[in-house]
C-alpha cells in the first residue's frame, strides 16, 4: 500500500531558528498515525506544514503521489487535509449547526436553521454526539463537546486526513474517552488521523504507528505494539528518563503554616476546610470542573467566594485581590498561562520580576543590575536558558513558558504556592523539571499545593491529597493508600452511584 | 578604511533584507523619497525660523501625545477627552487669571481641576468602563461645564500677567514652549524606561490578567495614567493662554491649528509613532517623533501652498501607512518554537 501523504527531508528555519531539519513524515489511508515529541521538536511546525499554514519550507510534499506545495490552508483544506486545533475556533452564540456549517459550503446558499439542523444530523451522529440538539447553542455544551463539534465541522468538507493537535489537553477523563472513540470510528471508515498529543497513555490507545521527532529531526515510524512508555519517553528525549516523579518520603506533621476555614469559592457546592503545612505538597484531586482550581484562586484572591478564611501567620483573613494575597507571600498560577500567567509580548526577564517591582526598585526607580542579576538566578534555578532572557516570554514553547510562570513567584519568596495543573501542554522533560523544582521549593520549606484533573500527577507528585466531587471535598488519601485507584474511586463516583457511565468502553 | 565602511554597508542592507519584507521597505523607501523631494522642493523649508516653527507646532500636539501615550500604552486605549479637559482648563486659568489670582495659584487650580477630571475617567474606566464610552461622556461633560461657565465668550485677561514666559518667552533662542516639550520628553521617556511605574504601565498593557495576578491592579494604573493625559492637556491648555492672553471653549476644536481636530490629532500623534493600540508595546519618544513628523509634513505642505483638505487627508494617509509598516514589521519579528 502507498501512503496517502508522504513527506521527506522537510527543512523550516524562523531566523536562526532550526524548527525541522530533514525530517521525514507518512500516512496510510486509514491509519492512525501518533505524533510525538518534546516542545520545540518540531511537532506544531510539522502540522503547520501538512495544514498548509506555513509554506516557507524546503522537502517534498506528496499528497496521493502527486508533489504539491500549499501556499495557504485552504487550498489544504481542498485537497482533504483538515486540521482541528488547540484552540477552539467556534463562534459559541451560534447554534451547532450554524456553527459546523460555518463555512458556507456544502449548504444552500440560503437555508434555513432546519435545513441545516437537519444537514448536521449526521455529522454529529459521526462524532459521536447524535443525543445532541442541533439547535442548542454551542456554549451550552461542554468544553469537550465543543471539541467535538469542531471536528465535525471539519468532517462537513469530507477531509481524507484529520490532524488533531492535542485534542484532549484541556478535556476531563469522560469527554477524552469520547474523542479516543471518535478517532476509532473516523479510522475503521477509512479517514487516516493524524494524532498529536503530550499523552503517551492515549497515543498508545490509539495509534496504529508512532512518529518521534527530536530537535526537528523524525524518527522512524514504528508500530505502537513495539513500544511501551518507557522506550518511547527514551526515543523522544534521546536519553533516559530515570525518574519523572521525585521521591516521596512520610514527612512528621508539624503546626499547619495555613488553615483553611470554611472557604466558599461560587463554584462550590459548599464550604472546604484543610490545613496546609510548610516542606509538603498537597494535591487537590478533581475531575475537571470539579472546583479544585477555584479554591486554589480563592485563597489567592482572584475569584469570588461566598465566604471562608485562612488562618495564616497569626492573622485571620481572606484576600480580596492578589495583591493582597502576594504581599503575603501567597503566590498562584492559574491553569492558563497565556491568560493571566505570562505577558507573552515582553521579555522573559521582565516577566521573571514582574511579581516583586519593589524589591527591584529604590524609591520608585528601578535598579537594572538588581533585577538583573535575580532574574538570571531565578532563570538559572527553573532550567531556562539565561541567554534567552531578552526574549519575548511568546516565542517560548509550552513547557519553558510554564517554567517562566513558576518562575516569576520565586522572586517574592512566597511561603505558600498554589498551582494549577502545573504541567497542562508540557512535554516530558519540561515536566520532569517541573516535579524536581516543585520539589525542592517543598524541601526548602514552602508549603505546595497542587490542583491537577491528571491522574498520573495527582497519584505521583503530592504527598497528600484531598480528593473533591462535583464541588464537594470528599476525602483525604495520605501516602500510604495513595494510587490511582483510590484517588479514582473518590473523584468519579463518591456516593457509588449507579447509571451515568456512558461511553467508558475503552 | 574604505574598505571596512563598505562591509558594514554591505552588513546594514543585508540585515534590512533579512530582518523586514520587501514591502515594509518598499513602503519606507517610496516614503522618504516623497519626504526627501518634498523637503528639497519646498521654499524656505531649511531656515532656522521654519524649523523653529515645526518644533513650536509639534510641541504642543507632542505634549498632549505624551501623556495620551500612558493611556495606550497600559491598554485603557484613548482619551476621547483630550481636547475638552484642554477647553476646561482653558477656562479655568483664563477666568483665574481674570479674577487676578495671579499665574501661580492659576496654574495650581487648573491643574487640580485638570487631575480631578482625569481621576474621574480613570476611576470609571478602571472599574470597567469601556474607555470610549467613558471618556466620550467625560467629553460632552467637560465641554458642557467649560462652556457654560464662559457663556461662551472669550475670556481674556490683562498683560502683563505674569506667564509671557511660557506663553511667548524663549531661551536660547527656543520657545519656552518647545523646551518644555523637550523636557517632558525626555522625562516620561526616563519614566517609562526606568521606574517600577513605567514597567507597570508596560506590564499591564501587556496582560491586564497577568498584571493582575502578579499584584498590578489596572484601577490604580488607569487612574494615574487618566490623570497624567489631563495634566498635560491642561499644560498645553495653559501654555496656550498665556500666549495669547485668552480663553475660548474651541480653542482646540476645528479651526485649531493646522489640520483638524486637537483630539483626533494627539491620537494620529501617538499612532504615527507606532504604538501598539492594544497597549504594551510602545514609547513616549516613539510620540514626540511622530509629533515632530507630523508636524514636518505639515509645514512642508504649507509652505508647497496646499490648503487644510489636503493637509488633513495627509495626516489620515500618515497614520494608515504607520499602522500597516508597523503591522508587517510586528509580524515579520515573531517566530514561535
Amino acid at each position: 500500500m502507498q501512503p496517502i501523504l508522504k513527506l521527506s527531508n522537510i527543512k523550516r528555519n524562523y531566523g536562526a531558528i532550526k524548527a525541522l531539519r530533514g525530517a521525514n513524515f507518512e500516512i496510510m489511508p486509514g491509519e492512525v498515525m501518533g505524533l510525538v515529541g518534546e516542545n520545540g521538536a518540531g511537532k506544531s511546525t510539522m502540522v503547520k506544514i501538512i495544514s498548509g499554514f506555513d509554506s516557507g519550507f524546503e522537502g517534498e510534499y506528496l499528497l496521493n503521489g502527486e508533489q504539491l506545495h500549499f501556499s495557504s490552508p485552504i487550498q489544504a483544506e481542498r485537497s482533504g487535509i483538515a486540521v482541528a486545533q488547540q484552540e477552539l475556533s467556534l463562534i459559541k452564540t451560534m447554534c451547532v449547526a450554524e456553527n459546523i456549517f460555518l463555512a458556507g459550503d456544502s449548504v444552500p446558499t440560503f437555508a434555513t436553521k432546519k435545513t441545516l439542523a437537519k444537514n448536521a444530523k449526521p455529522y454529529l451522529e459521526e462524532v459521536g454526539l447524535g443525543h445532541v440538539d442541533p439547535l442548542t447553542s454551542t456554549d451550552r455544551l461542554s468544553i469537550g463537546e465543543q471539541h467535538l463539534i469542531e471536528v465535525a465541522r471539519l468532517l462537513a468538507h469530507d477531509p481524507q486526513i484529520l490532524i488533531l493537535d492535542e485534542p484532549t489537553a484541556a478535556l476531563g477523563e469522560t469527554d477524552s474517552i469520547r474523542i479516543l472513540n471518535m478517532v476509532n470510528r473516523l479510522s475503521e471508515r477509512g479517514k487516516s488521523i493524524i494524532y498529536v498529543s503530550h499523552r503517551l497513555d492515549e497515543i498508545f490507545k490509539i495509534s496504529d504507528r508512532i512518529i518521534v521527532l527530536r530537535d526537528g529531526e523524525s524518527q522512524e515510524p514504528r508500530q505502537a505494539s513495539e513500544l511501551d512508555v518507557n522506550s518511547l519517553v527514551e526515543l523522544m528525549l534521546g536519553r533516559e528518563l530515570k525518574n519523572m516523579y521525585p521521591k516521596r518520603i512520610k514527612k512528621e506533621i508539624s503546626k499547619p503554616i495555613m488553615e483553611v476555614k470554611n472557604l466558599w469559592p461560587d463554584r462550590l457546592l459548599e464550604g472546604v476546610n484543610f490545613n496546609i503545612y510548610a516542606g509538603e505538597i498537597l494535591g487537590l484531586a478533581g475531575q475537571l470542573g470539579s472546583g479544585t482550581g477555584d479554591i486554589l484562586a480563592a485563597i489567592a484572591g482572584s475569584t469570588r467566594t461566598r465566604g471562608g478564611e485562612l488562618i495564616y501567620k497569626g492573622k485571620t483573613f481572606l484576600p480580596k485581590s492578589p495583591k493582597e494575597a502576594i504581599d503575603s507571600g501567597i503566590a498562584y498560577c492559574s491553569d492558563d498561562r497565556k491568560h493571566d500567567g505570562l505577558f507573552l509580548g515582553r521579555p522573559i526577564s521582565e516577566n521573571l520580576s514582574s511579581a516583586a517591582l519593589k524589591s527591584i526598585s529604590k524609591n520608585g526607580i528601578r535598579l537594572p543590575k538588581l533585577e538583573n542579576e535575580m532574574v538570571t538566578e531565578n532563570a538559572i534555578k527553573f532550567t531556562i536558558d539565561p541567554s534567552r532572557i531578552p526574549q519575548e516570554a511568546g516565542v517560548l514553547s509550552g513547557g519553558n513558558q510554564q517554567k517562566v510562570a513558576l518562575a516569576k513567584w520565586l522572586a517574592i519568596h512566597p511561603d505558600v504556592i498554589l498551582v494549577n495543573e502545573p504541567t497542562r501542554g508540557v512535554d516530558v522533560g519540561a515536566r520532569a523539571e517541573i516535579y524536581q523544582k516543585l520539589r525542592e521549593l517543598a524541601d526548602d520549606g514552602a508549603a505546595i499545593v497542587v490542583a491537577s484533573t491528571d491522574i498520573q500527577e495527582i497519584t505521583n507528585l503530592p504527598d497528600r491529597v484531598i480528593t473533591i466531587y462535583r464541588g464537594i471535598q470528599i476525602g483525604e488519601i495520605g501516602l500510604e493508600d495513595m494510587s490511582a485507584a483510590t484517588i479514582l474511586e473518590e473523584i468519579t463516583n463518591p456516593f457509588n452511584e449507579k447509571g451515568l457511565q456512558g461511553d467508558e468502553d475503552l | 578604511m574604505s574598505n571596512s565602511s563598505s562591509v558594514v554597508k554591505q552588513n546594514f542592507i543585508h540585515r534590512l533584507a533579512r530582518d523586514y519584507s520587501p514591502l515594509v521597505l518598499i513602503m519606507v523607501a517610496v516614503f522618504i523619497a516623497i519626504f526627501v523631494i518634498g523637503a528639497a522642493t519646498a521654499p524656505n523649508f531649511l531656515t532656522v525660523l521654519n524649523i523653529k516653527t515645526i518644533l513650536r507646532d509639534a510641541a504642543i500636539v507632542g505634549i498632549m501625545a505624551i501623556g495620551l501615550t500612558f493611556v495606550t500604552l497600559s491598554g485603557n486605549f484613548f482619551l476621547l477627552s483630550m481636547k475638552e479637559t484642554a477647553a476646561l482648563s482653558i477656562i479655568a486659568f483664563a477666568t483665574s487669571m481674570s479674577a487676578g489670582y495671579g499665574f501661580e495659584l492659576s496654574f495650581l487650580f487648573t491643574m487640580v481641576i485638570a487631575m480631578a477630571a482625569g481621576a474621574i475617567q480613570g476611576l470609571l474606566i478602571g472599574l470597567g468602563g469601556n474607555p470610549i464610552v467613558v471618556t466620550l461622556g467625560a467629553a460632552g461633560l467637560f465641554f458642557g461645564i467649560s462652556s457654560w461657565w464662559s457663556d461662551n465668550l472669550v475670556v481674556s485677561f490683562r498683560r502683563p500677567h505674569g506667564a509671557e514666559w511660557l506663553g511667548s518667552g524663549s531661551f536660547l533662542g527656543l520657545p519656552n514652549i518647545t523646551i518644555a516639550f523637550i523636557i517632558i520628553a525626555i522625562f516620561a521617556e526616563f519614566v517609562l524606561r526606568r521606574t517600577s511605574f513605567g514597567r507597570q504601565v508596560y506590564l499591564v498593557g501587556s496582560n491586564r490578567a497577568a498584571g493582575r495576578a502578579t499584584g498590578h491592579e489596572n484601577l490604580s494604573m488607569a487612574i494615574k495614567v487618566c490623570i497624567i493625559a489631563s495634566v498635560c492637556s491642561a499644560f498645553v491648555a495653559i501654555a496656550f493662554s498665556a500666549q495669547v492672553s485668552s480663553a475660548h471653549v474651541n480653542y482646540f476644536s476645528s479651526s485649531f491649528g493646522s489640520s483638524g481636530d486637537m483630539t483626533i490629532m494627539v491620537i494620529a500623534t501617538v499612532m504615527v509613532g507606532g504604538n501598539s493600540i492594544m497597549g504594551g508595546y510602545g514609547s513616549s519618544l516613539r510620540s514626540s517623533i511622530g509629533a515632530v513628523f507630523i508636524s514636518t509634513v505639515d509645514n512642508m505642505m504649507v509652505l508647497h501652498g496646499y490648503n487644510s483638505g489636503p493637509r488633513v487627508l495627509a495626516v489620515g494617509l500618515m497614520i494608515v501607512f504607520s499602522i500597516m509598516v508597523f503591522a508587517l514589521v510586528q509580524r515579520g519579528s515573531r517566530s514561535v518554537e
